[in-house]
């Protein structure tokens, strides 16, 4: 390992053990339900705390109390089952350590400015979750020959006349990695996350992972309603900012974008004094192939160094080192590269319900001679 | 009215409202037990429309989600007609002068939004 190298890695490992406590906070972007982001100096662990994990809710959840709960399987399966969360402990666990991403982290940024809850940076973490695979629940039910989706539900129920969060995912996503997971690094899930269990759909946006889970249904088509058909949809090709896509134009979301982040940076630098700026980068697909800093707008791009954590579909945290050469402003600006080539754009694509935000992420750093 | 007592006033509002609904999920996060994150329920501006936007929009979400936003008068009519149609209660003839209190206190240049900064998150 070069020195660098070790001065990476020991320095990751020691932000794992201890985040300083000035940094251990939330951002509270609603009362209620509960909406809160986290900010970009405490995402700088491989794993982010469970405490610390941003917190996004629909509307006030309902808790199913752990000792009661079962999880109804029903729909083109050959026997419907109901499993309390002892049946799901006795089945072989699995884990997967991967990145949560609420479809809308980044709203805020896009322009025109859209409505929604205007997370900046920090709906997003890396956590590691243990349950059971959702493959192996479907098998033990027996799946007829007609299936092809599963509609997901949760507890939470909306208030008044407000539709339903209803969702499905395709049974070829969620049988490849799928899991229902009761823990959350390494933690019985919290309440705030969708105890006593939720879905991980690794790769996807947050909208799949369905919270307070009680039932999957199969069937042999997509959910329907405002969730699937209005709702979390992004266009199939960009169009002009500010002018809004119809439904038909649009496809469910579902894999995240590669985007990279920076985390921490100097405000202040001196002209010839190398200062370190880090972050994380993930994607839809499972690797992050390298992250690049540019100093002068994207003319030139030059290569982080990755960080040794590393697990399908979680973040790579980077760090890169940079010496300014002379007094001023200088503007570092971060890109990510996924191992199928994607690379994170200059520009996000605008979407009137500001999902899925990936444009370069800078940093504005002030050069004393 | 003094700072103390509209605050009063909110927090009787809000508490009749979470009684005559009396459903689990028009509970607040405190009756349910839910950890509150710190949570402060901004109230909204000054104005004839507070009673209004009050009484259309707190039974689901508290006033931030509506503070953060900064939005035009089209997208104000179109958020206003998306939640009327969800159940949220406006008087007739009170719509124009909401979308009109809401575009003038949360339009394109409100910047004074920000989140409230709190500890992590107590959790079961």
């Amino acid at each position: 390992m070069s020195r660098r190298g070790f001065l990476f890695a020991a320095a990751g490992a020691a932000a794992a053990i201890s985040l300083p406590g000035s940094r251990r906070r939330l951002l509270q972007m609603n009362g209620y339900p509960i909406d809160a982001e986290t900010p970009l100096d405490a995402l700088t662990t491989y794993i982010t705390p469970n405490d610390l994990f941003f917190v996004r809710h629909h509307w006030n959840p309902v808790f199913p109390d752990p000792k009661r709960w079962m999880l109804t399987v029903d729909g083109e399966v050959e026997s419907a089952l109901r499993l309390s969360l002892a049946d799901l402990k006795r089945m072989p666990k699995s884990s997967a350590t991967c990145v949560l991403q609420c479809a809308g982290n980044g709203r805020a940024l896009h322009r025109p400015i859209v409505p929604g809850v205007q997370w900046r940076y920090g709906a997003v973490g890396n956590a590691r979750w243990t349950g059971v695979r959702v493959r192996d629940v479907l098998e033990k039910a027996g799946l007829k020959g007609s299936a092809r989706h599963l509609h997901t539900f949760g507890t939470d129920a909306p208030p008044l006349k407000v539709p339903p969060f209803h969702r499905s995912v395709e049974l070829e996503k969620i049988r490849e990695d799928g899991l229902i997971a009761y823990e959350m690094n390494g933690a019985p899930l919290p309440a705030l996350h969708g105890a006593p269990a939720r879905l991980i759909v690794p790769g996807w946006a947050g909208d799949h992972w369905m919270k307070w889970l009680e039932r999957l249904s199969v069937r042999a088509e997509p959910q329907k309603g405002f969730y699937m058909d209005v709702a979390y949809r992004f266009p199939k090709k960009a169009g002009d900012p500010g002018v809004a896509f119809k439904p038909e134009e649009m496809d469910p979301v579902t894999e995240l974008f590669v985007k990279s982040n920076i985390t921490e940076a100097p405000a202040r630098a001196r002209a010839g004094s190398p200062i370190t700026v880090s972050g994380f980068a993930f994607s839809g697909v499972p690797d992050i192939a390298k992250v690049e800093v540019s100093d002068d707008g994207g003319a030139s791009w030059r290569e982080a160094e990755l960080g040794s954590d590393h697990d399908p579909y979680a973040w790579r945290l980077w760090s890169f080192r940079y010496e300014p050469k002379e007094a001023g402003k200088v503007t570092l600006s971060a890109r990510a590269t996924d191992s199928r080539g994607g690379v994170q754009p200059k520009e996000a694509v605008w979407n009137q319900s500001g999902y899925l935000y990936n444009a370069w992420h800078s940093v504005e750093i002030e050069v004393a001679a | 009215m003094s700072r103390t007592l509209r605050t009063a006033v909110v927090a009787a509002l809000w508490a009749t409202t979470v009684l005559l609904l009396g459903q689990s999920s028009a509970k607040s996060p405190r009756a349910q037990g839910l950890p509150a994150l710190g949570t402060r329920l901004a109230p909204f501006p000054r104005g004839a429309m507070k009673s209004v936007a009050d009484q259309a929009c707190l039974n689901c979400h508290s006033a931030d989600i509506v503070r953060q936003q900064r939005l035009n008068e089209k997208q104000w009519t179109a958020s206003v007609n998306k939640m009327i149609g969800w159940g949220a209660s406006v008087p007739e003839g009170k719509k124009d002068p909401l979308v009109a209190y809401l575009v003038e206190h949360f339009g394109p240049d409100n910047d004074r939004f920000q989140p409230v900064v709190t500890g992590p998150a107590k959790s079961r």
